[in-house]
């Protein structure tokens, strides 16, 4: 249709108005005109001819449906009585195209049809070139196929060998150069020393053979390249195929053992153990059973005619000596115990005593006490009433305990007089012993180093690994073991070394029964702190901790975690230590170096824990106030009025009465062994040696503490008393010195954290900042495109959007309608009007001529005429 | 069918309007708040006075008067290149930029974007002293931005807001109905209040002033309005500016530039 109007369209060049214009025209025109048209009609004329009111069909289809339908109608049996037309027969089967001129509309489709018809002629041409061209196709190629076939063939043949040839040629090199590869890698890798390792010895001349052969070869194969008729020799023995050989007979390499379990170690120990043993008796055996005998007999009653040298008792005069020499070797108590001293007169004769009782009682009484032996303190003063408090399970876990206990001992009866023997070898194979008395019979006499390879062997022999009932047995012997240990604290001489190496069994073995040396260690704590309780109570009485307690309180500070929060052993011990320090009065020098070096072994808690201390700290200034001249200017420092530390800085226990001049480093070793009342106490060295332990455990807590924000309030007395002391006579250059570092050090440090303070603020709350809001907008923005996160909203916003565009579209439709009509009417009305006008001015036009004619006097006479004027 | 522009305008108009209005009296509710609280704290003060060594909060006695900034000539130009509308930059539209005859050095959204941050992460800002930021740009296209809005961290994000914001001309919060950015009608003296005092700063006035000095003797109850270029070169030309100053005797760019005003100003109003 638009084409028929573009060709006399006067927009045909502008295609926007043209569009309009059409759409007008061709729209408005056949709906609304022909309807408005016949609105005033009675009759309507409609067209029912096929398809003419398909809009989609085109002029051939229409016609083409026309045509079918005619055929129908003709094929049918009525219709063949039918008289025909004449020219329907020509219509038999007509050409398409030509059925068109044909039409009813021949005017309209002047030029149209005809140019229809030619392009359908075209077309069907192409058809029937099309159908032809397949048909050659196919043919076409088959016959060339055919042709060459013959000559090609042979081509394709000897292309193809030669193809394969070149192939096999490639291969060839590759696998050359592989080879040569494979040779180089082999030989860098013989030559490796991780390679050589590995290999045996055996083979190592079989491969040097080998390399040998290789680089030779490697020459070898440049001559052949060079010559390729030459053949190698064949019946020289390749090296190679001699270790390949070798190698088929080679034992196969087998894997090696799996790592082994803990218990298959402790076991395979104990094994070696026990075959050592009985390795050791067999040698005895030949010389008789009477020197077993004698052993024994020499061990029960000639403890020091033959091994005097290694025995330690009381009145050994080499003993000291002896010890001089250990002291360098020890660890720790070297380290921290200087310028200690320990007085233990009476508690240690006493627990002596009591252990001693104990002992007897436990021989006495059988195996039934031994158990509980271990797990009471040697100071049996709260011994009955410990017992009525332990409560029943731990009561009846001990009787079990002593009931296998008890078999253990008796199947050992027979042995232990040959085994336990402390004068003889020491034995491989020990059974764990059972009592105290047992221990100390075992490891009695005995050098320091056998003692350990005692316990090293009571273990090994004993593992918890090896069997359920061992456990039970190693608990018993950790007991034994810390309770002998406590012995030789409290001994004198003190056997430094002994206590040293009985340490790290003691943390092995608590590793592996660490539940029950937690409950050991718990146990010893109450009691240390009931004696404490006690001996306060009584006035007068000293209640300083013993040597004794010392040690062991040393020993849990290095089995156990200092730096836990809260621990079960740990927490206690420091509380307890800190008490010793609040509580105990000072009445003796010793009393000071014993408080000296608990405050130094706190401070090896706090190092690691960083927990506060104050007890420590009060001593400490107590410590220094009392080496102060000037009391009353003291007084202003002193805030503990009434208390242990007022009473000790009140007196001048440190007070320098003269000028020191040697100052040497206080030992501990030796200040125990001397009397309350030696003199070596009232003397100027001591007090300054107390002094330098003083500054330098003062020094290490003003390290530790330097990150606590209450510093400066700690520490400013401290250092003002410090200033004090500094300007006494007689003081120490190294001392002065010291201070002066310390001070220094507390004064960096207070102003440090000063200067971090904040003042208090009015409110607590920081200032609230205005609220952000993040803006909406999406990565790669289009215009239009609906960004609605809900999809239901935006489709309904966008079928909202549809439907006003629809509306507006209608409406703007039914204006453009009125427009038309209106137009169409007003041209109606104009047509009207100007026929009117023209039928009007014809009949004016008629009136005129006959009243000019009248009056022209042409119609008629004079009288007439003048009426006719009126 | 289609509606007048001028009817548009006033609707527009009203529902402005309708907004400030709403915000105003947010802001004055909140300052009646501040106020009483202030009044509390003053007396709790007047006893606490008294009371040695107890420091005072910080108090602020000139919430009233506000910051202002506005940013002059700033690069933001939207075109389409190849499929999608972009800010141009001189670093992506290089070929674009000398294809169609423009000076590629003058396309810098990166200047304006950090002047932008430095103002909106200031602690003034989040005093709640800056009153409105207002973007002009070389199309003399003129945004308000509110003090509200978190400007995206990075430049392309960037860039993204603002070629919609000048293809939509607002944006709204993802998390509130504020309209966070918005284009405004010219010029941009309609939306500064009256008691303001506008201070242009340029490298190029003769005028170098201790900034500090500058502030604390302006009057308390003026607003201060600053005009910072955000152009890579040349300077502003604005009629509306009552004193052109220097604040440095180099060159700076217009975020350190703006980082001084605001430190300046943070430390006259106590605000740390």
């Amino acid at each position: 249709m638009s084409v028929l109007y573009s060709s006399f369209s006067p927009y045909y060049q502008n295609l926007l108005l043209q569009r309009h214009y059409l759409y007008n025209r061709s729209w408005r025109k056949k709906t609304l005109l022909k309807e408005y048209k016949q609105s005033g009609k009675s009759s309507i004329f409609l067209d029912k001819r096929i398809g003419e009111r398909d809009e989609n069909l085109g002029e051939f289809d229409k016609a083409i449906l026309r045509f079918q339908r005619e055929r129908q109608t003709q094929l049918k049996r009525k219709s063949r009585y039918n008289l025909s037309d004449g020219e329907v027969d020509d219509l038999a089967i007509p050409p398409t195209g030509a059925l068109s001129t044909h039409d009813d509309f021949e005017d309209q489709i002047s030029e149209d049809g005809d140019e229809d018809a030619t392009g359908e002629d075209a077309n069907i041409s192409i058809h029937q070139n099309n159908e032809r061209t397949p048909l050659e196709m196919s043919s076409l190629p088959e016959d060339e196929n055919r042709q060459k076939t013959r000559k090609e063939v042979m081509e394709e043949i000897i292309s193809k060998s030669k193809f394969y040839k070149a192939e096999k040629a490639q291969q060839k090199e590759d696998d050359e150069n592989l080879m040569d590869k494979l040779n180089t890698d082999f030989t860098s890798l013989a030559q490796s020393d991780g390679f050589l390792s590995l290999l045996q010895p055996t083979k190592m001349q079989a491969l040097k053979a080998i390399l040998n052969k290789s680089s030779s070869r490697e020459l070898g194969k440049e001559k052949l390249s060079s010559c390729a008729a030459e053949v190698p020799k064949e019946d020289e023995v390749d090296p190679y195929d001699k270790l390949v050989k070798s190698m088929a007979l080679d034992m196969r390499a087998r894997p090696s053992d799996r790592t082994k379990t803990p218990e298959e170690i402790a076991e395979e120990e104990r094994q070696c153990l026990i075959s050592l043993e009985e390795a050791r008796k067999k040698r005895m055996l030949p010389t008789g059973d009477s020197d077993i005998e004698d052993d024994s007999g020499d061990e029960e009653f000639d403890t020091s005619s033959s091994r005097k040298l290694k025995s330690i008792s009381g009145d050994d005069l080499g003993d000291s000596f002896e010890h001089e020499e250990e002291t360098p070797k020890r660890g720790w108590v070297d380290e921290i115990l200087e310028g200690k001293e320990h007085d233990e007169s009476e508690s240690e004769d006493e627990s002596s005593v009591s252990e001693s009782e104990s002992d007897q009682d436990d021989s006495d009484l059988g195996n039934t006490q031994s158990v509980k032996d271990w797990e009471q303190s040697d100071d049996d003063n709260l011994h009955s009433d410990k017992e009525g408090e332990e409560t029943p399970g731990e009561e009846g876990f001990q009787e079990e305990k002593n009931e296998t206990h008890i078999k253990i001992q008796r199947l050992n009866a027979e042995k232990k007089n040959s085994n336990l023997g402390s004068g003889g070898d020491l034995p491989f194979v020990i059974d764990a012993p059972s009592s105290l008395k047992e221990l100390s019979s075992l490891l009695e006499n005995r050098p320091d180093d056998e003692v350990i390879e005692a316990i090293r062997r009571i273990r090994a022999c004993n593992a918890i690994t090896l069997a359920a009932e061992n456990r039970k047995k190693m608990q018993i012997f950790y007991g034994l073991l810390l309770q002998y240990f406590a012995v030789l604290a409290n001994s004198k001489p003190l056997n430094f070394k002994k206590i040293n190496l009985l340490v790290g069994p003691l943390m092995e073995m608590n590793s592996e029964t660490p539940y029950f040396a937690a409950i050991c260690a718990q146990q010893r704590l109450v009691k240390m702190q009931n004696q404490l309780c006690d001996d306060l109570k009584h006035t007068g009485k000293h209640s300083w901790p013993s040597f004794k307690t010392l040690c062991l309180l040393r020993l849990w500070s290095m089995i156990y975690p200092c730096s836990d929060f809260s621990h079960v052993v740990m927490t206690p011990a420091c509380l307890l230590m800190s008490e010793y320090l609040m509580r105990c009065p000072v009445t003796s020098s010793q009393d000071i170096v014993v408080g000296t070096f608990l405050c130094s072994m706190i401070l090896a808690v706090a190092k690691q824990s960083h927990k506060f201390f104050p007890e420590a700290i009060t001593f400490l200034r107590a410590l220094l106030m009392s080496a102060a001249d000037d009391k009353e200017k003291l007084k202003q420092h002193s805030w503990l009025e009434g208390t242990c530390a007022m009473e000790l800085m009140l007196q001048p226990w440190l007070r320098l009465s003269d000028h020191v001049c040697d100052l040497q480093p206080l030992n501990l070793f030796r200040l125990i062994d001397m009397p309350a009342n030696a003199p070596f106490f009232s003397s100027d060295g001591y007090r300054a040696g107390i002094l330098v332990s003083v500054t330098e455990t003062l020094r290490g807590f003003i390290n530790t503490y330097e990150g606590l924000i209450s510093f400066p309030e700690i520490f400013s007395s401290v250092s003002a008393l410090l200033h004090d002391l500094i300007k006494q006579e007689y003081m120490p250059d190294l001392v002065v010195s010291s201070m002066q570092e310390i001070i220094q050090r507390i004064e960096e440090k207070s102003i440090e954290h000063q200067k971090l303070r904040q003042p208090l603020q009015m409110r607590k709350q920081k200032p609230v900042p205005i609220k952000e809001f993040n803006p909406k907008f999406e990565e790669n923005f289009v215009k239009g495109r609906d960004y609605d996160p809900d999809r239901e909203r935006a489709e309904r916003r966008k079928l909202e959007r549809q439907m006003k565009r629809e509306t507006k579209g209608a409406a703007r439709e039914l204006r453009k309608d009125n427009y038309f009509l209106f137009e169409v009417k007003a041209k109606e009305k104009a047509l009207e009007e100007e026929e009117r006008a023209e039928k009007y001015g014809k009949a004016m036009a008629f009136l005129q001529e006959q009243e000019h004619a009248f009056k022209s006097g042409q119609l008629g006479k004079g009288r007439k005429r003048r009426r006719f004027c009126v | 069918m289609v509606r007048g522009y001028r009817i548009n305008g006033v609707k527009r108009k009203k529902t402005e309007k309708a907004e400030d209005d709403r915000s105003f009296e947010e802001e004055e509710e909140k300052e009646v708040i501040v106020d009483e609280e202030r009044e509390k704290g003053g007396k709790d003060e007047e006893e606490e006075v008294q009371l040695f060594g107890i420091p005072t909060g910080p108090i602020d006695q000139k919430a009233k008067s506000g910051i202002i900034f506005v940013l002059e000539r700033a690069s933001l130009e939207v075109a389409k290149v190849g499929k999608t509308y972009q800010i141009l930059n001189c670093d992506d539209h290089a070929t674009y930029l000398k294809k169609k005859n423009r000076d590629p050095a003058a396309y810098r959204p990166d200047i304006i974007h950090q002047a932008l941050l430095a103002v909106l992460d200031s602690p003034l800002n989040k005093a709640g002293r800056l009153k409105a930021v207002y973007v002009q740009t070389e199309k003399n296209v003129l945004i308000r931005v509110n003090p509200h809005v978190r400007i995206p961290r990075t430049i392309k994000r960037f860039c993204g807001l603002m070629v919609q914001l000048l293809q939509k001309l607002s944006i709204r919060a993802t998390n509130g109905p504020d309209i966070l950015l918005r284009v405004v009608k010219n010029p941009v003296t309609r939306h500064l209040p009256i008691d303001s005092r506008r201070i242009g700063l340029s490298y190029s006035s003769p005028k170098v002033v201790q900034l500090h000095d500058y502030v604390t003797d302006a009057k308390d109850d003026v607003n201060l309005v600053f005009v910072v270029g955000a152009m890579a070169h040349g300077k502003i030309t604005a009629d509306y500016i009552d004193d052109f100053i220097s604040v440095s005797e180099y060159p700076l760019s217009a975020a350190c530039c703006i980082g001084r005003i605001c430190n300046v100003v943070e430390r006259k109003w106590n605000i740390l």
